[in-house]
Formats: structure tokens, C-alpha cells, sequence
């Protein structure tokens, strides 16, 4: 069995294309540049991780990706879609089709169960017949390994637990694209590693990733680093590797 | 998981689960708004429902009797009279009457009587008499009592009673059942035995043995007053080209009670305090619905990234609102049924109407339903509609309640000998300024009407004093014929314990229009100018003087009914069957009955004699007892000189009715206060649980740095009493325009009382315990619940 129900296709296109993009954000001490003038492209199946310091830009690359923030100037293209030119409601029902975001607090919501949880996406974006929504989001469940915590709310599951949901969440949809924001940063040695070993499994199934992160564990796991430094990128901005 | 199977049954998508989950999070938070929501439901509802009910027993009850359109005093009348009168085309029904004033004795207590002997009790299309129990109609020697009068005077079916018309014997009458008579006004309200006999049984009584009452129904239903007016004075001129001489007529407003009016103006105001109340509980559901969007900002933001839109999220909190309407209907629907039905009992009995078997109208529920539905929804409009657009980004920074809010007010009260923590509670109090500024408003429009309603009561009872200073006798004795007006006030100039007597000319006056129509009765006093027993609180004008002729001091009402009575004016009068003109000298302030003040002199000049029917007396101090027992020697001395009294008029006995019903007035519009302050309580103790849950981990921190329970519930009570103190601020002004607008309301239901704008210190300082209290009460549950949750919990609650 994959993960993905209906995995995109593994094909050389890109999933991600990125044009002079600059976000700046105004500030009391004036124009703050988080981004600038960044072009980058992610094809199909790659595991992207994109490192930097704090306050490098990673966040807000993340954000324009999963059509969260807008870029200032430049152009943005995800999956095929111009999400520089989407208007605001049609960005909301684009998120929930192609994009599945994994948090770093895992942001699950608290008095919905693990198997409520996963089928939230599937509720909004409405892309399941209803009737199809909870045995889709128990055989999530079940191939992260967590099916037996489906009836639980996210308060009686550990970390590495509430993580696994939060994975299968994102994956609700079957998103063209995964972008996790630190999805260790919250869990012990261990379980971090379950987690990276899982979201390798999935990109070689044909799911793209982008994943923000500051763990040097985490990045062995992805198959192109992107470094980012003071909004700009200054690694891996080209793909290594197909 | 019971209830995750029932949600699967009934196909609940995760979304709404949420919704429910989360309304279950904070039970007794959303508890209190719903219940809070309700009683401001309640109290509109209520009203709503007994306006509709009163409306419906108007319609059924009054206009379904068929209310006679115009009553007409006739000398003599008869059968060939009413055939004519029928026969006119604009006349629909007609009936004759015979109506006769008197005293009845039952149980051994004497009261006013008024009794009705009707041609056709079987009558149906003109001022038709029911039923109520035992028989009916009345045979002879037997009195129906009617049923507004039947408990007033203690009356038992089976019983006797003594009737006793003027000077001549009691009769004794069996009282035979109970009538319904919804034209008369109710008889425990005017303090009158209104009964029905046959014309034998008036007749054996003394009075004349034909009626001497017309009464009828017009042929148009749409006519207007002035156009039932042209007709009654056509009847008139028919009566009398047949010989018969017309004393009175009296044309009441078309298809209108009596009363109903000042029952409309009642219900008027009262809505107006219940759409208030409305207002203020939908100022709790603001704040309870931006509590919530506030503390799932980050939640609302994960749900936009994982897909939803602003119209989903916005759609999930609107329906949230909606259940707590519909929660808020399903109580307060059946409670203001059972509230208003009485009430609307109440109102009924008041025009003596019933609302026995009459049902609310459907539509009368269904606007409850829409508007309780509809009213957490517009109150949650602003907030969802904000929360919905929130930046997804920005959401999930959100960092919860800002300090900074309170701030400036800290720096400003951090003064010399104010502890930290209460500079704390003062701060905090402004952490979330729109939830105080609206929890603050709430309870300020309740103390606003909580003093405007004393403001009123002290007004109306100020009135009442000015009115009775002004009338300074004891007691009105009406005599059952006329007597020279000298002798009467000799004889009681004689008797120990009166201080001084005067007799009073009496007559009823007509004012004739400038159209030929005449206006409606009213009665004229003819008194001495210089009488020590009358000194009339004047707004225009001036009072009678000796030499004056045909002048008239009126009173406000009957300046209101005629407005062509205005001091300065001349008017053409009717009395006694004689047309004169009249000068208007005086209009009074205090006088509430339709009466007018001429010199004794021109009055009795006018009757031909100085023979008068009513003597003022005013008594030497003493208690209760001795001044009534002073009233029965005067009684007995009048009688022995020939003089027999068919009934006296203790003014203190007047004096507590008017007070009792204007009082009852004051308390019904006093009533909607007490509900805004039960509404702005709850919001109070919404608004301080809210606060506590937000501040938890603050609490916690508090809690850490060694602050004792005590130290806590301080804290939470002080920012209590900032809140309420300040809008025990902002509620003295505002209680300005509302003390103004009670007492115009006041003034179109009863009569006009000058307005006290400025809020009187006793009710001002009532009012500030009374908020304190609320609010000790309000924040004893949020207090009490932060010092339960443990240390550690609240360190690490976000």
C-alpha cells in the first residue's frame, strides 16, 4: 500500500517555480527585505529541506509556498498555478487541494480526535464524498502507525504521536506538495527520526517536500538542501539530483 | 465513545463537531450567555406576548360586544322613541337603558353604586352583557353584580345586598350571578358596584320608571369620532322634536377602549425598555463570541491553512451563534409565555377584558423564534467578520491578550498609597477594552432606568401630594337632592370636629365647536373665588376672582381633550340644555379629571337657585377613627335637618387608589431595570470568566511568586468593582435623558409629571450597592475557579 491515494505523477516538471520573488514587510525602523530577489525551482518527488538562521527567510519562503503570504514582487507558480495573481478566496480552496502543511507544534485541534482531524481538510476542500472521508483518514492513520489512537484527541497522544496525525492531516487532500516548518523541532532524537524516515518513505512514493529545518539529522534525510541567508539564497538553489 | 458514534450516525462532518465540542469546553460560560440572552428574551417576549394577547382580546372581546358608539341622557324615552332612532340610516342598533346612581351595602360595607336596567338583556349587537355565573338576566328584586365589581365588593351569590338610590328607602336585592360587561370600565379600579336589574326593580327603588339612557351603533364602522358626533346630534335633534329634552351626550373614540390608549402607550414604553434589554444581552454575545475567536486565533488560522475559507470559518461561528439562540429560544419562548400570559391577564383585568381561552397568535412565536435566532447572529457579525479575515500568518503568531491595553490606566492611578495589585486589577479591567466597554454599558443602561424609574416614582408622588395640597377638604359629601347651599354649611359649621365647610355647584358642560358639534361632557365646579378649600397649582393664567362672571380656571386634561379651552380664549358652552359664551381665565397643572372651576355664583345663577348637591368639608386633626366618626354625625345631622347624603368621598381613601394605580405604572416600567441588571450581571460575570481564563497562566505565575488564594480573589473582585463603579458613572448621566423620556412616557399612559432629570442621591447611592452586590456575586465563580486550578496547570495553560 502508498500513502498517497492518488499520488502525483512522477514526472520531470516542476512543482515549484519561483521568480524574483521579494517579500519585505514594513517595520518602525523602516523596510525589512525578508526576501529577496529569490528564483528556485523544485521539481517532482524532491525532498527538499531549507536551512538558515534565524530570521534568514525560511518561514516566509514557507509561507509563499503554501500561498499563506504573498510575495511583494516576483512571480510564483506551485503545482502549476500562479498564486502571485490568486485571489484570496480561490488561494483558500487551492491550499486545500495541492498543498498539506505539517507544523512544528503540530497544531492539531484539541476536541477533535486524531481520525476528526484528518478528515478536516477532506471536509473543507471536499474533494472525498463524505462517506468516504473517515475510512480514507483511518488508512492514513494506519500507515503512519497510529490507527489505534484515531478515537483519541490529540491531548492523550505523545508527541511523536500528535506528529504522525499532523503528517497524515497534510496528506488529507493528496496535496502535490508537503511543506513541514521544523517538524522535529518538537519531538525527542528518536521519534524525530521515525518521523524523517516516514517522510522520506513518502518521497519515494512521488511526493514533494519542503521542509524548514535547523537539524542536521533532518537534512541527511532530504535530497536537496536550499541555504538561505539574510533573504537570499545562497545554496542549492539548483536541483542536485532528479 | 458513545458520543463520537452518535455524531457518525447522524453524519456530523469534523467542523461541526468542533463547534459543539468547543460550546461544551466552557459549559457554564456558554450557559450563562444563553440564560443571560433568554432573560433579556424573556422580558421582551413577555411583553410581546401579552400586547399580542390584550390586542386579540380587544378585538374579541371589546369590538365583539358591539360597544354602543354614542350614549345619549334623555328625560323620557320609549318604544316609539327607539323605533324612530332605529329607522335613522346611519343608526346600525339602538337600545334604551335605564341607569341610576346610588349606594350599596354588602356584608355590611357600603360602597358607590351604579346600576343598569336594560331594555334587551338578550341584545347582542349593541354593548352586549354575558354571563358569567348564577342567573341570568336578573329577575325582579335580584341584582346581577358585575364581575370587575363582584370581589371589590365581597359580594357571595345568594347573598343580599341594600340599594339605596338617593334619598329614597332601601331595597333589598338578592344577588342573583355575575355579568360581564367589557364597556364599563373595571369596578375594583373606580371603586363602583356596577350592577344590572330589571326596569321593575330600578323603578321600586325610587328612580323613574322609564330609561333615560340611548344608546347606539352607527351603520359605518370606519366613521370617525367627529362623523359618530354628527350623528349622535342628529339623534339628539330627533328626541328632541319629539319632545323629549337631551341632557348629555358622550361620543367616546371609535373602536377604542376607554383605557386602551394608555395600555398602548404602556406597552409602548415597556417594548422600548425590551428592545433594550435585547440590546444589552447582544452585547454579551459580542463579547462572549470575540472571547472565543480570540482564544482560537491559532486554531482558526490552521484551519484556513488547511483549506478553509474565510466564508467556512465565518459560517462555523454564525452557527454557532444561531444554537445559542435557538438555545436561548427554547428557554425563554415558554418562560415569557408564562410571564406574559399573566401579565396579559393583568392588562386584561385592568379593561376589564379576559384573555381566558384566547391563544398567543402563531406569528407573535415566530418573531421570538427569528428574532432570538437572528439576534446572536448580527451580534456576532463584527467579531466572526474579523476573525474570518485575520491573516493567516498573523494568526498563528497570535499571542494571546496584550498588557500594554491596561497600561496607560496603571501609570495614570499609580499614585501614592495605591497597592500594586490593585493598580493591577484597574489595568486589567482595560486589558480587553471593547468586552468593558460593552460589559460597562450593559450595566449602565440598567442603573440608567433603575434611577429613572426612582426619579419617576418620586416625581408622580410629588404630583400626587401637589394635587392633594392643593385640594385641602377631607372628605366630598354628595347630597341626594339639592339643598340651599347656606344651610348645608350651617349645619356642618356647627358640628364639633369639622373645621370648615363649603358647598360646591356641580353641573356637566358641553363645549360646543366651532362646526356646531358638541364636545364631551365634563364637569363643572362652581366654587367662591376666595374659597380657602381649593388653591390650585396654576401653569397659565390666573385663578377666579371676586366679580368675575362667566370665567372658567380648566383642568390639564380637559385643556388636552379641548383644545380650544386655552386661557385667553372664549368658548361656547352647553349646560343644563343653555348655550353662553365663556371666558378661559386659568389652566391648572395638577387637577387629572376633565373638570373646570367657575364662580359659585354664575353656576347657581345659572341653575335659577343657590341649591347645591356637593359640600367640601375639612376636618380638625385627629386620628383615623375620630374623623370618620366625625363624617357619620355630619351625615346624621344633614339627615335630621332634611337633608339626607348619598354618598361621601373620603379624599385619603381617593388619594391611595390614584397612588396604588399610579404607583403600579411606575413598577411595571420600573420592572424592565431589574431585568437589564440581571442581563448586565451575568454579562459582568461572563466578562470576568472570560478575563480569568485568558489570565490563567498569569494566575499561574501570581500563584508561583507566592500570592495566596486570597490575594487572587482580591484581585479579581477590585477589577470587578472598577468595572461597575465606572458604570455607575456613565449611568447618572445617562439616567438624565432616561428619567425624561419615562416620564413622558408616563405622562401619555396617566398624566403629565414635571421630569426630574437629576437622579435623586438615595436612589443614586442604592444603586451604586446595588451594582457592587452584582458585581461581588459576578465575580465570586470566576475567583473561585481560578484559585482551584492548580499551580503547574496554570503555568503551562496557553
Amino acid at each position: 500500500m502508498t500513502l498517497l491515494s492518488n499520488p502525483p505523477a512522477a514526472t520531470q516538471d516542476d512543482v515549484i517555480a519561483l521568480r524574483a520573488i521579494g517579500k519585505t514587510y514594513a517595520s518602525p525602523a523602516g523596510a525589512f527585505h525578508a526576501l529577496s530577489a529569490v528564483d528556485l525551482s523544485i521539481r517532482r518527488g524532491e525532498f527538499v529541506a531549507v536551512v538558515g538562521q534565524s530570521g534568514s527567510g525560511k518561514s516566509t519562503l514557507l509561507n509563499l509556498l503554501a500561498g499563506i503570504d504573498r510575495p511583494s514582487s516576483g512571480q510564483i507558480h506551485v503545482d502549476g498555478q500562479a498564486l502571485h495573481a490568486l485571489p484570496e478566496k480561490a488561494l483558500s480552496a487551492w491550499r486545500g487541494r495541492a498543498v498539506g502543511i505539517v507544523f512544528q507544534f503540530f497544531q492539531l485541534l484539541p476536541t477533535l480526535t486524531a481520525a476528526e482531524n484528518v478528515m478536516l481538510p477532506m471536509d473543507f476542500g471536499k474533494r472525498w464524498p463524505a462517506r468516504e472521508r473517515r475510512p480514507r483518514a483511518l488508512e492514513l492513520l494506519a500507515r503512519l502507525g497510529v490507527a489505534e489512537q484515531a478515537d483519541k484527541l490529540p491531548g492523550a497522544l505523545s508527541g511523536g504521536q500528535q506528529q504522525r496525525v499532523a503528517v497524515a492531516r497534510a496528506l488529507a487532500n493528496a496535496p502535490a506538495l508537503l511543506l513541514a516548518d521544523e517538524p522535529t523541532g518538537n519531538l525527542d532524537s528518536h521519534t524525530a527520526q521515525g518521523l524523517l524516515a516516514l517522510l522520506g518513505e513518502l518521497v519515494r512514493e512521488g511526493q514533494t517536500i519542503v521542509m524548514v529545518t535547523h537539524e542536521h539529522a533532518a537534512i541527511r534525510h532530504a535530497t536537496r538542501v536550499i541555504t538561505l541567508a539574510d533573504g537570499r539564497i545562497v545554496g542549492g538553489a539548483e536541483t542536485a539530483h532528479a | 465513545m458513545h458520543e463520537r458514534a452518535l455524531l457518525d450516525r447522524i453524519g456530523l462532518s469534523p467542523r461541526w463537531r468542533k463547534m459543539l465540542r468547543d460550546a461544551g469546553l466552557h459549559k457554564a460560560r456558554t450557559l450563562l450567555v444563553i440564560v443571560a440572552v433568554a432573560t433579556g428574551m424573556i422580558g421582551a417576549g413577555a411583553l410581546l406576548d401579552a400586547w399580542a394577547l390584550v390586542e386579540r382580546a380587544t378585538a374579541e372581546s371589546f369590538l365583539g360586544s358591539h360597544p354602543p358608539s354614542a350614549t345619549l341622557r334623555v328625560d323620557k324615552l320609549d318604544a316609539e322613541r327607539l323605533a324612530q332612532v332605529r329607522a335613522l340610516p346611519a343608526v346600525g342598533a339602538a337600545r334604551v337603558r335605564g341607569r341610576a346612581f346610588g349606594a350599596i351595602e354588602v356584608g355590611g360595607k357600603r360602597f358607590t353604586a351604579e346600576l343598569f336596567a336594560l331594555g334587551d338583556v338578550a341584545a347582542r349587537d349593541i354593548g352586549a352583557v354575558y354571563s358569567e355565573r348564577g342567573a341570568w338576566p336578573p329577575r325582579d328584586g335580584e341584582i346581577a353584580i358585575e364581575k370587575s365589581s363582584f370581589d371589590y365588593a365581597g359580594a357571595e351569590l345568594g347573598a343580599t345586598a341594600q340599594m339605596q338610590l338617593g334619598a329614597n328607602p332601601a331595597g333589598t336585592l338578592r344577588i342573583s350571578g355575575i355579568a360581564h360587561d367589557v364597556g364599563l370600565p373595571p369596578g375594583w379600579m373606580d371603586h363602583v358596584v356596577y350592577g344590572f336589574v330589571t326596569p321593575a326593580t330600578l323603578a321600586s327603588l325610587g328612580a323613574a320608571p322609564v330609561p333615560n339612557e340611548l344608546q347606539f351603533v352607527v351603520r359605518d364602522a370606519r366613521a370617525d369620532r367627529d362623523a359618530v358626533r354628527r350623528i349622535a346630534y342628529d339623534v339628539k335633534a330627533l328626541l328632541e322634536r319629539n319632545g323629549a329634552q337631551v341632557t348629555n351626550v358622550d361620543v367616546p373614540v371609535p373602536g377604542k377602549h376607554p383605557h386602551a390608549a394608555q395600555m398602548d402607550s404602556l406597552m409602548l414604553t415597556q417594548g422600548a425598555f425590551g428592545a433594550l434589554t435585547l440590546l444589552v444581552a447582544s452585547f454579551l454575545i459580542v463579547n462572549l463570541i470575540s472571547a472565543i475567536l480570540a482564544g482560537q486565533t491559532r486554531e482558526i488560522a490552521v484551519m484556513k491553512a488547511l483549506g478553509a475559507g474565510a466564508g467556512q470559518i465565518a459560517v462555523m461561528y454564525f452557527m454557532f451563534a444561531l444554537l445559542l439562540g435557538l438555545l436561548a429560544s427554547a428557554i425563554s419562548i415558554p418562560v415569557a409565555i408564562a410571564i406574559g400570559r399573566p401579565y396579559a391577564a393583568l392588562k386584561a383585568d385592568m379593561l376589564n377584558f379576559s384573555v381566558a381561552g384566547i391563544a398567543i397568535p402563531w406569528w407573535v412565536i415566530a418573531l421570538q423564534l427569528l428574532v432570538g435566532c437572528l439576534l446572536p447572529v448580527l451580534a456576532a457579525a463584527w467579531p466572526v467578520a474579523r476573525a474570518a479575515r485575520l491573516r493567516i500568518s498573523v494568526a498563528l503568531r497570535d499571542a494571546g491578550i496584550a498588557a500594554e491595553n491596561g497600561a496607560w490606566l496603571r501609570r495614570r492611578f499609580a499614585l501614592p498609597g495605591v497597592s500594586r495589585p490593585l493598580l493591577l486589577s484597574i489595568g486589567n479591567a482595560f486589558r480587553r477594552r471593547q468586552r468593558t466597554l460593552l460589559t460597562l454599558l450593559a450595566l449602565a443602561a440598567g442603573g440608567a432606568v433603575f434611577i429613572g424609574a426612582s426619579n419617576l416614582r418620586h416625581s408622580v408622588l410629588a404630583s400626587v401630594e401637589q394635587m392633594f395640597a392643593n385640594q385641602r377638604y377631607d372628605v366630598l359629601l354628595r347630597l341626594a337632592d339639592a339643598q340651599p347651599a347656606a344651610t348645608l354649611e350651617a349645619v356642618a359649621a356647627q358640628l364639633d370636629g369639622v373645621a370648615r365647610a363649603q358647598a360646591f355647584a356641580t353641573d356637566s358642560a358641553t363645549v360646543l365647536h366651532a362646526d356646531g358639534t358638541p364636545g364631551n361632557a365634563f364637569t363643572l365646579i362652581g366654587v367662591a373665588p376666595d374659597t380657602p378649600l381649593l388653591q390650585l397649582d396654576l401653569a397659565q393664567g390666573r385663578w377666579l376672582e371676586a366679580g368675575d362672571r362667566n370665567v372658567l380656571v380648566v383642568s390639564q386634561q380637559l385643556a388636552r381633550d379641548e383644545p380650544q379651552l386655552r386661557p385667553g380664549a372664549d368658548a361656547t358652552l352647553t349646560i343644563g340644555g343653555r348655550t353662553a359664551r365663556w371666558h378661559v381665565v386659568g389652566a391648572d397643572r395638577t387637577v387629572v379629571q376633565m373638570v373646570a372651576y367657575a364662580p359659585f355664583a354664575a353656576l347657581t345663577q345659572l341653575h335659577g337657585d343657590e341649591r347645591v348637591a356637593t359640600l367640601a368639608v375639612a376636618l380638625k386633626p385627629g386620628n383615623a377613627a375620630t374623623r370618620l366618626e366625625t363624617i357619620l354625625r355630619l351625615r346624621a345631622a344633614l339627615e335630621q335637618h332634611g337633608m339626607p347624603v348619598a354618598g361621601s368621598q373620603l379624599m385619603s381613601e381617593t388619594r391611595r387608589s390614584i397612588e396604588d394605580h399610579l404607583l403600579m405604572v411606575v413598577q411595571f416600567l420600573g420592572a424592565m431595570a431589574w431585568v437589564m441588571i440581571a442581563v448586565g450581571g451575568m454579562g459582568l460575570a461572563s466578562t470576568m470568566s472570560l478575563a480569568v481564563l485568558e489570565r490563567t497562566r498569569e494566575i499561574g505565575v501570581m500563584r508561583a511568586l507566592g500570592a495566596r488564594h486570597g490575594a487572587i480573589m482580591r484581585m479579581i473582585q477590585a477589577e470587578g468593582i472598577v468595572i461597575v463603579v465606572l458604570a455607575w458613572l456613565v449611568s447618572l448621566p445617562l439616567s438624565a435623558p432616561m428619567s425624561v423620556g419615562l416620564a413622558v412616557a408616563f405622562g401619555k399612559v396617566m398624566f403629565a409629571v414635571p421630569a426630574q432629570p437629576l437622579p435623586n442621591a438615595a436612589a443614586a447611592l442604592g444603586w451604586l450597592l446595588l451594582v457592587v452586590v452584582v458585581s461581588l456575586l459576578a465575580c465570586a465563580w470566576p475567583g473561585w475557579r481560578a484559585m482551584r486550578v492548580p499551580t503547574a496547570r496554570a503555568l503551562s495553560y496557553e
